[in-house]
């Protein structure tokens, strides 16, 4: 298969496109015109089946040209930093633009990267399994840039499914954590020198990024081969045995040096944003912007306690998260800004951040 | 106000019709406005209806349509203008495309809101303005600073005389244009504004030579002299370093006026400082505050301790204000709203606009001439 990589040097990008050239596809990788990397050369055993398409999806400017004999199409690119219309620009309308010339260029089958950020955490209660059925954010203004533009882009996939623009499968990891990204958004938050630690006994919807990757791949091959059970789909990815923060942040610690942490527990920070909140809406109309973890409805969607599943992405896609917890760590704590990519070993990328 | 001779607008019937083209962030404080959302103007429902929204992006059109109220989304002004009766339409995208979407809109009947620089050079402005008078409608150029709390505060200070006679004013902005994460500095997808004759720094020197005028409206600049830069040799930028010198003779005297861009220092600064006989002030568009040394009452014995001690409480005082302002978003874009509020109060009434033609081609004008070759350091 001739697969579309956007994003292809990002964090999760740089993994799907290593192991869609180790199941033997062709890919062609969707690089900006500004960044650096060579792909040809990350991957030098793979040259005749990796093509570089040096483009900026803000524009429709070669997009077209560029699907060209393309499959399937993998749309990982997304702002994930900046204010709302940078990130609106990077993820909305580059997914209308990438839409559009997919339909201009009679390309049909999409593997759609969403996120977890897309669900209405505030509405759920403690311990609730969230799963693709779970209620989607219904008030956007209150979470962050990321989830209002992931959630603007989500409705622009249903739309060109709905239309008959093609086939399409929406992938929802939870928070994907790798080389560069063991330490992360859902242990806490930086307190100037010091990190934040908000609550300890919550799951954290992990997946590494490796077993993401093949989980994508896994959608790629499976919306070709059974395209009436796989269009429309929506698909959480987490891993197996999922970890609680104080478990992961523990395995992490061992391995490499974290920051030093003031630790907070949830119910702690749950009282006193809902308050804060209450204060912020009885003075001051809600107009108040307080920081990401003071406001309920962005601190439930991080550290609120949960329980999820792959059950689905088992079901539909086959998949089996090859790389267990301790393994991953150490797979991403073992390595520094080296790409085994293709051969097999773990990623790397200092550009990363979650999903 | 450095003039009023902005020509009339018939008075309109309520509720005005209006329509944004352009969804980028700038578009955020227009539709804020019309959609009442800003501190400006208690009574914008009644007056004003936010008719439409137009971007070559459907899915950006959609969005700011929904969010602030809009009745329908467009992404082709041509049929925007031809299926709506709009009277104001609010032109907010990159500066190339600022000509021909205004002739458009004024042709079609609807008195035009022009973000900045309205045009590239003083021809094309007073290409559009003829074309303003055959369609017997206004356009206005945003001059959204000359309208904040700081700006027109120095204002009151000059006019009221309390700084003396006028002698030396010095503009500074400091903004880091040049990082590739900013959004001119992005090396994927350049912004159109490095097209224009000063490329990013047009925008820059256009609020310049607004507030500078609007300061100095009797002075007559004679001597120029403009160093402009690219320190950083990133060569998508034409400039990215403005230090420009201005003397001229007003009715009281030399007045010098320095105009600094600089994307090297920090943080991030807008500031105006004026100097007179009598004393000075200073404010910053950025993190609001004043600063005023002026004679007090207690003579030239106590002023001077007088002034540290006002100006240390005024400190405070504005420390407090900016972290409520930063809390309850109370931006620096405060002025544009203010700006939009007077120039709907005005068309509605069939007053004179609160930014002139005169205004807009002195400014024009102003750029013209730090650009030119014979002023180059």
């Amino acid at each position: 298969m001739r697969i579309y990589v956007t994003g292809a040097t990002g964090f999760v990008g740089s993994a799907v496109v290593a192991e869609a050239l180790r199941r033997r596809h062709e890919v062609v990788a969707v690089v900006r015109p500004g960044s650096r990397a060579e792909l040809s050369q990350q991957f030098p055993d793979h040259g005749n089946r990796i093509t570089e398409a040096r483009i900026d999806l803000r524009s429709m400017e070669g997009l077209a040209e560029s699907l060209d004999g393309v499959d399937s199409v993998v749309h990982l690119a997304a702002a994930k930093t900046g204010d709302f219309y940078t990130q609106f620009a990077g993820t909305v309308v580059a997914t209308e633009n990438l839409l559009a010339a997919m339909k201009q260029a009679n390309v049909a089958q999409l593997v759609a990267m969403s996120t977890f950020s897309v669900y209405n955490y505030l509405a759920m209660k403690p311990g609730t399994l969230v799963d693709e059925q779970s209620p989607i954010e219904s008030d956007p203004k209150l979470r962050d840039e990321y989830a209002q533009t992931k959630l603007l882009q989500e409705r622009l996939y249903q739309r060109f499914e709905s239309a008959g623009g093609g086939r399409v499968v929406i992938l929802r990891p939870g928070m994907i954590y790798g080389p560069d990204n063991l330490w992360h958004a859902l242990l806490g938050a930086e307190l100037g020198p010091r990190f934040l630690r908000i609550g300890s006994k919550a799951t954290l919807p992990l997946t590494y990024v490796e077993n993401c990757a093949e989980a994508i791949i896994d959608a790629a091959e499976a919306l070709a081969d059974r395209p009436g059970e796989l269009t429309g789909e929506i698909i959480n990815i987490v891993d197996d045995n999922l970890p609680t923060q104080a478990q992961y942040a523990d395995l992490v610690a061992a391995r490499i040096e974290i920051p030093p942490t003031i630790s907070v527990p949830w119910p702690v920070m749950n009282a006193a944003t809902t308050l804060l909140k209450k204060v912020n809406e009885s003075l001051a109309g809600g107009r108040a912007k307080f920081p990401g973890i003071a406001v309920p409805d962005r601190l439930h969607a991080r550290f609120k306690p949960l329980r999820y599943t792959n059950a689905k992405a088992k079901r539909l896609l086959g998949w089996s998260p090859r790389f267990p917890l301790e393994e991953a760590i150490a797979r991403s704590s073992g390595i520094e800004a080296t790409h085994a990519g293709a051969t097999g070993g773990p990623v790397s990328d200092p550009a990363g951040t979650p999903s | 106000m450095f003039s009023s001779i902005q020509g009339r607008a018939a008075a309109r019937s309520l509720p005005l019709r209006a329509a944004v083209v352009g969804s980028g962030a700038i578009s955020k404080e227009h539709l804020s406005y019309l959609a009442g959302r800003s501190d400006a103007g208690e009574d914008v429902a009644e007056r004003i209806r936010l008719v439409a929204v137009c971007d070559l992006s459907a899915a950006a059109a959609t969005y700011g349509a929904s969010q602030f109220g809009a009745d329908t989304a467009y992404t082709d002004i041509t049929a925007m203008l031809a299926q709506e009766r709009l009277d104001v339409v609010h032109i907010l995208t990159p500066p190339s495309t600022h000509l021909p979407l205004a002739e458009l809109s004024l042709e079609a009947g609807a008195h035009v809101i022009c973000e900045k620089p309205i045009t590239g050079s003083t021809a094309d402005l007073e290409t559009l303005l003829a074309v303003a008078d055959r369609c017997d409608r206004s356009i206005m150029e945003s001059h959204n600073y000359r309208f904040n709390d700081g700006y027109l505060a120095i204002q009151d200070l000059v006019t009221s005389g309390r700084l003396g006679q006028v002698s030396d004013i010095e503009i500074r902005i400091a903004l880091p244009i040049t990082d590739p994460a900013g959004r001119f500095g992005d090396p994927n997808l350049p912004s159109p504004i490095h097209h224009m004759p000063a490329g990013v720094l047009h925008d820059f020197t256009t609020h310049f030579s607004y507030l500078l005028l609007g300061l100095t409206s009797d002075v007559k600049f004679h001597r120029i002299s403009a160093a402009w830069s690219n320190h950083s040799t990133n060569p998508m930028f034409r400039f990215d370093d403005l230090d420009a010198l201005l003397i001229g003779d007003g009715p009281e005297g030399p007045v010098h006026a320095r105009l600094r861009f600089d994307s090297r220092s920090g943080p991030d600064t807008f500031s105006v400082t004026v100097r007179g006989t009598n004393g000075w002030a200073q404010t910053d568009f950025f993190q609001p505050f004043m600063w005023m040394v002026v004679p007090r009452p207690g003579g030239a014995q106590l002023s001077p301790i007088i002034n540290h001690v006002a100006n240390g409480f005024g400190l405070v005082r504005d420390g407090v204000a900016n972290f409520g302002r930063k809390l309850l978003q109370h931006t620096p874009y405060h002025g544009l709203h203010r700006m939009l509020d007077h120039t709907y109060q005005a068309l509605a009434a069939g007053r004179p606009l609160p930014v002139s033609r005169d205004d807009m081609l002195q400014t024009s004008r102003l750029v013209d001439r730090l650009l030119a070759e014979e002023v180059r350091l």
